[in-house]
Formats: C-alpha cells, sequence, structure tokens
C-alpha cells in the first residue's frame, strides 16, 4: 500500500488546539490506494478515523505531510481549489446522511449539481438518474422523514455519486442501520466499486463485512495505523 | 458608501476557478425557495421591509408631489415670466420727487442711494418705455389701495387692485364664476370667492352683473388742522375724505393660496380706466399717507410681463443700470429647490429610521437562518460548494426579502397615499379647494424605491452571509 497510487498521502498529521493543549488526531499516516480499489477503515471511537476522511475528502486541512490524488497535492489547495475537488472528484457519505430535511430525494440528489452551474432540467434528469440507479426512483418526491434509514443513505450515496466522483468517501455509512440494511448499503456500495471502478475508503466497525468486501483493511488506534491488511 | 460598493463587486464578481459558475436565475431560484420554507418568518421579515418602504415612499411621494404642484402652477400661470421692477433702496414716492441732491442735509442719504436718486419715476412714461424694450409682452403698475365694499347690505374692509384687462384674461386669474372684464375701461370688477365668502355668499354665479359699491379714503391734508388734533387722537374728526364709486361684477375669481411675488393677490380687482378716477391713498409707505394725491408721482411698483423667460436677465439688467430694483419669481426658483431639497432630506430621514429598524430585522432573521442551516451549510460546502457559494446564497436570499419588500412596500405606499390623497381632498374641496394630487408617483421614484430596497437588504445581507460563508463543515456537519 506504500508505493505510487492513484490516492496517497504521506506523513498525514493533524493536530487540534484545545486552548493550551495540542491533541494529534492523525499522526504520520502514508497511505496509498490503487484506482478502483475498496479500503476499509476501522479502529476505536477517537482513533482519527472520521479525521482522516475529513482531510481525503478536503474538509480539513492536515497539520502536515500530504495528500496526494491523481498526483495534484490536494494538502496544498487553497479554499476555492478544494471546493472543486469536493465537487467533482470526491463524493461523501455520513453516518447520519447528512440528507438535508426540507428537500426532497430528488431535490438532495440534485444539489451539488447546483454548485457546478448545471440547468435544473438538467440537475433534474442527472438526479433522477442516480435515483434509478440506487433503486429510489419511486420515492423521487419524498422528504427525508418518510423514507427509511436505508432509503435516505441511498439518497445520500445517490448525491455523492451524482458529479461522476472517482472517490467515495464513507464515514461509517451503515452506523445508523439495521444489519440487512447495512449489507444492502455495503453491496450496493461494492457494486459501484466493481461495476464503475468507484475508488471507496469506508470506515466501518463490522469486520466482517469489510473482510467480505473490501480490497484492503487498515486498523486506526490513537491516530496512527496500527495495522495494514490485505484481504484480496 | 463606495466600500459598499466594492464589496458588493467583489463578493459577486470574485473568480471561479475553470468551472461553470452557479447561475444567477438558480441562486435567486434557490433562495424563493428557501424562504418559502420558512414562510410565516420571511413574511415578517418582508412585512419590516414593505412598513419601511412604504414610509419612505408615502413621504417622497408627498415631498415630490408639493414641488410638482408648486413648479406646475407657477408655469402655468406663467409666474416665471413676470419681473417686479421697483424704486431701488426701498425710497417712497414721494422722496423719489422731492429728494434735492444738493442739499447738504441729503448728502449722506443721496451718496447711499446714487443709483436710485437718478432713477426714473415710475410713471405712465416710463411704462411706456418698458413696453417698447424687446422681450417685453405686457407691463402694469402696481396699483392697490384700501376700500370699503359693500355688497348685498354687508360691508368688508379689502384691497382693491388694479389689474388691466389682459391680465386678468391670462392665466394667473383663475375665474371660478362671471368673465374677467372686456376693456381697461369697462366700469366692472373681479371679486375674490374668499371675500364672497366672508359676506355669507355662496352662490357665485348669482352675483355676476350685480352691482357693488367701492369706497375709498384720501387723506384731506387740509383737515389737519392743529387745533382739531385732540379730537383727531380721539379717533375724531380723522383727515380722511371718503368717496364711493358703483361698479357692476364682472367675475369671481378663485383666491391664490400661495405667498411670495404674485401680480394677482388682493381680493378686489379692477381695470385702470375707472382706478385712474377715483380718489384713494396709497399703501406703498407709510409716509405717502401725509402726501396730497397729486404729489405722490410714479407708483409703486411696475409688474413686466416678459414673452419668454430668455428675456428676463436682459430686462433685469436694463432696470438695474438704470437705478431700480427688480424681482423675479424664477431666481427664486434655486431658493425653491434648496428648501424643497431640504424638505426631501427631513423625509428621507424619518423614513430612514423604518429602514434601519427593517435592515436589523433582516440581519436578525438570516443570523437566525445561519443558526438553524448550520448543518446544511457544512453540506453544502461538503458536496463542493465553495465559500463564495454559500456566501451567495445568504446573499441572494436577502436581496429577495428586499426585492419583496421593495414590491410590496411600494404598493403600500401608493395605497396609503392614494387613501390620504382621497381624504384631504374629500375635506378640502369641500372647503372650496381644487382637486389636487397632493402625492406624485414618478417613475424613478417606484424603480428607485425597489432598488433602494435591494440594495439595503443586500446591505444588512452582507454580514450575515460572510458568517455562513465562513462555518467550518466539519463542525458544521457533526451540528445536532
Amino acid at each position: 500500500m506504500n508505493s505510487d497510487g492513484f490516492l496517497e498521502t504521506k506523513g498525514l498529521t493533524k493536530v487540534y488546539s484545545l486552548g493550551k493543549i495540542n491533541v494529534v488526531a492523525l499522526e504520520d499516516v502514508n497511505l496509498s490506494v490503487e484506482e478502483g480499489k475498496f479500503l476499509g477503515v476501522t479502529g476505536p471511537s477517537g482513533s482519527g478515523k472520521s479525521t482522516l476522511m475529513n482531510l481525503l475528502g478536503g474538509l480539513d486541512t492536515p497539520s502536515s505531510g500530504s495528500i496526494k490524488v491523481e498526483g495534484k497535492f490536494i494538502s496544498e489547495l487553497d479554499k476555492e481549489e478544494l471546493s472543486l475537488y469536493r465537487r467533482y472528484q470526491v463524493g461523501m457519505i455520513f453516518q447520519t446522511f447528512n440528507i438535508i430535511s426540507s428537500y426532497t430525494a430528488l431535490e438532495n440528489v440534485a444539489f451539488p449539481l447546483l454548485f457546478a452551474g448545471v440547468s435544473k432540467r438538467e440537475r433534474h434528469h442527472r438526479a433522477g438518474e442516480m435515483l434509478e440507479k440506487v433503486g429510489l426512483i419511486n420515492r423521487k418526491d419524498h422528504r427525508p422523514a418518510e423514507l427509511s434509514g436505508g432509503e435516505q443513505q441511498r439518497v445520500a450515496i445517490a448525491r455523492a455519486l451524482v458529479n461522476k466522483p472517482k472517490i467515495l468517501l464513507a464515514d461509517e455509512p451503515t452506523g445508523n442501520l439495521d444489519t440487512s440494511t447495512s449489507r444492502q448499503i455495503v453491496q450496493t456500495l461494492a457494486e459501484l466499486n466493481k461495476n464503475q471502478g468507484l475508488t471507496i475508503i469506508m470506515i466501518s466497525h463490522e469486520l466482517s463485512m469489510l473482510a467480505e468486501f473490501a480490497d484492503d483493511v487498515i486498523h486506526l488506534c490513537d491516530g496512527k495505523v496500527v495495522e495494514q491488511e490485505k484481504i484480496r | 458608501m463606495m466600500l459598499f460598493i466594492c464589496a458588493m463587486g467583489k463578493l459577486l464578481n470574485r473568480k471561479k476557478s475553470g468551472k461553470e459558475p452557479v447561475r444567477i436565475s438558480d441562486y435567486i431560484e434557490h433562495s424563493f425557495s428557501n424562504l418559502r420554507k420558512k414562510k410565516l418568518r420571511t413574511f415578517l421579515t418582508t412585512f419590516g421591509v414593505v412598513i419601511g418602504i412604504g414610509a419612505l415612499v408615502s413621504m417622497f411621494s408627498f415631498g415630490k408631489g408639493v414641488q410638482k404642484n408648486v413648479t406646475d402652477s407657477f408655469k402655468k400661470m406663467g409666474l416665471f415670466n413676470y419681473i417686479a421692477v421697483y424704486p431701488s433702496s426701498g425710497r417712497s414716492r414721494g422722496e423719489q420727487a422731492n429728494m434735492d441732491p444738493d442739499d447738504p442735509q441729503n448728502q449722506i442719504q443721496y451718496e447711499q442711494v446714487s443709483d436710485s436718486a437718478n432713477s426714473p419715476i415710475l410713471d405712465d412714461n416710463f411704462l411706456q418705455e418698458i413696453r417698447e424694450i424687446k422681450g417685453v409682452e405686457s407691463a402694469f403698475a402696481e396699483i392697490r389701495f384700501p376700500a370699503q365694499i359693500r355688497f348685498n347690505e354687508k360691508e368688508q374692509f379689502s384691497l382693491v387692485s388694479v389689474i388691466p384687462a389682459d391680465v386678468c384674461r391670462s392665466e394667473l386669474m383663475k375665474l371660478r364664476a362671471g368673465k374677467a372684464y372686456e376693456g381697461d375701461d369697462e366700469n366692472s370688477l373681479i371679486i375674490n370667492d374668499s371675500l364672497l365668502r366672508r359676506m355669507d355668499i355662496k352662490d357665485f354665479e348669482a352675483v355676476i352683473g350685480e352691482q357693488i359699491e367701492v369706497s375709498t379714503l384720501a387723506m384731506d391734508p387740509n383737515l389737519l388742522n392743529p387745533m382739531k388734533l385732540m379730537s383727531i387722537m380721539q379717533g375724531e374728526n380723522l383727515p380722511f375724505n371718503q368717496e364711493s364709486y358703483t361698479f357692476t361684477i364682472a367675475g369671481v375669481a378663485e383666491r391664490m393660496g400661495m405667498g411670495g411675488f404674485i401680480p394677482v393677490r388682493s381680493d378686489v380687482y379692477m381695470p385702470p380706466g375707472p382706478a385712474e378716477d377715483m380718489k384713494k391713498i396709497s399703501l406703498t409707505n407709510i409716509k405717502d399717507f401725509f402726501q396730497p394725491a397729486e404729489k405722490l408721482k410714479g407708483y409703486s411698483a411696475i409688474t413686466i410681463k416678459v414673452s419668454s423667460v430668455k428675456y428676463i436677465d436682459s430686462i433685469k439688467k436694463q432696470m438695474k443700470d438704470r437705478g431700480l430694483g427688480t424681482f423675479a419669481l424664477i431666481d427664486q426658483l434655486k431658493e425653491i429647490k434648496t428648501a424643497f431639497m431640504f424638505m426631501d432630506m427631513f423625509l428621507l430621514a424619518v423614513a430612514m429610521i423604518g429602514i434601519t429598524v427593517a435592515s436589523l430585522g433582516i440581519i436578525n432573521t438570516m443570523v437566525m437562518s445561519i443558526l438553524e442551516r448550520y448543518r446544511e451549510i457544512g453540506i453544502m460546502k461538503a458536496v463542493g460548494a465553495s465559500e463564495n457559494d454559500v456566501k451567495k446564497i445568504f446573499f441572494f436570499e436577502s436581496g429577495v426579502i428586499g426585492f419583496l419588500g421593495g414590491i410590496f412596500g411600494l404598493a403600500l405606499g401608493w395605497v396609503v397615499s392614494t387613501v390620504i390623497n382621497q381624504i384631504a381632498n374629500h375635506f378640502l374641496v369641500k372647503q372650496g379647494a381644487p382637486y389636487t394630487d397632493y402625492f406624485s408617483f414618478p417613475w424613478w421614484l417606484c424603480l428607485g424605491a425597489v432598488g433602494f430596497s435591494i440594495l439595503v437588504s443586500l446591505g444588512a445581507g452582507l454580514y450575515p452571509a460572510v458568517r455562513a460563508a465562513r462555518v467550518d463543515p466539519v463542525v458544521a456537519l457533526r451540528h445536532d
């Protein structure tokens, strides 16, 4: 995993300042993920999994070290360039789904296209296609409150992929779902990984699921990669 | 203001790195959509703007209405075409005639008024001379005298003006009944509606063609006998002769409500012919009371009507060169405009209180909106919105509030102004005033009100928009 890859981190470190105390959330993380791979990330609470996701997703900037995606140093981008990276190169899904409660499923999926300057007609057309892919086209006019947890996460997946990114970052996407629904969601991600060559990095506590679907798994503890496991 | 415009420009024109920018129409649609989701709060905030803009529009339209009425009526009456000419330094006609420049006692005063001492006496010869100046359409002397008016067994003390027939037929004289006298020698007069009202006469048509008695007073110096001084001081044996004359009422005129220089501003108007034969006293100067009528040479003032305002300056210069004082209302236009500007500023200041309160309402609503949509801002950023995009979303929402506030504020201002106008006219028309539009809605006021509302709202939305843009997406996405 340390050879040159599609997504690479070198000496990735994130330190948060809480008053006079510095908290090291991530320390000297070196990763290399090839294009089209499914990387599982696991570890106890507070081990730095979400921090790693936020850094890889361009939502946060590292204290030191670098992130390189497709040969471009993400860690050196300014705020405007980072927003373009988030818009076009990476999609993110979360444990709490993070879909907008006042929007319908279709509006939620179409939302990222607004910032890409896509016309309303085209936005709705492409959002409809994505909902069809995740099997929710018949629920397109429903608001999140009218959808089950699994359906909401599918809406989030559709939204994350509507701008056709090459990387999907999933921060515990099954954390709020029952076992059966969790499996369906991860299966959906695995299909996207296999069929469309989508690079997926997913945080999960469910090791059996990671063992079944991921290509590689890393274990984080206290902000450090303590174990790297190649599944297949 | 410049700082504000620069900030707006920066906000709207920030360079996008390569990719397609969000369409303005999408921002607007998105803003309407977001505001619709919080109907009550949007309504209350917008209503604040509506009140502010409504007040601004009503006050401004009132200010503009007053200005329009004044300037339009001046223009319609042709008042800007008149010049008043009078002896300089305020000296009376007696002084004009009697001052001896060689008299050492008069030397200092003579030097001080040297121009006017050489100035011509404002008599008929001078009038004729004026009428021949290029650009002079007509000229007439200002002759006004007090008289007792008797009609229908009622008496009123009033001022009589001598006005030529052609001036009576002009726009200056607004007749409510009858017509102007035909010629300068006609034995008829025009009476003001207000004087008739004071005599309890309301049917103005009925008085046309009726006889009216005008009694004048003239000073008789022969009656100023020192032996009678005590009785004069006690109000008996006053040194006046009273003469009565009978006229026919030709017309009833509308009373001029405005002050300042207006050639037609008495209660009774009569032609020069019969007025010349009447014995009367002048009101120009208190000293004239003690001059025998035959010693009063010249008129107190002359009014010149020019064919076009372009002749005003040259004629004024000619009069000044001859040591005469002049007054033209058009000169006062600048002062009138300054006064109106102060009125506008005052009205604006009052209306700005409402606008300021409305702006605070917008800031409060938008800040509340940020707190409520904190997580949503995080989502926006996670799916690729830049700080500038987030800023614009909130900025446009403020703008939409301003737009709606401006449109409905304009409508409210129009409705309120129309209602007030109707109520005011209802009462004023009853009192004899003509129907007047006291409010004016020029196109620039309508556009300006909406534009100003948007501008103020954008200004109010600036801080919340910047604050929204600075939200940390990592924190926002964890926010409950």
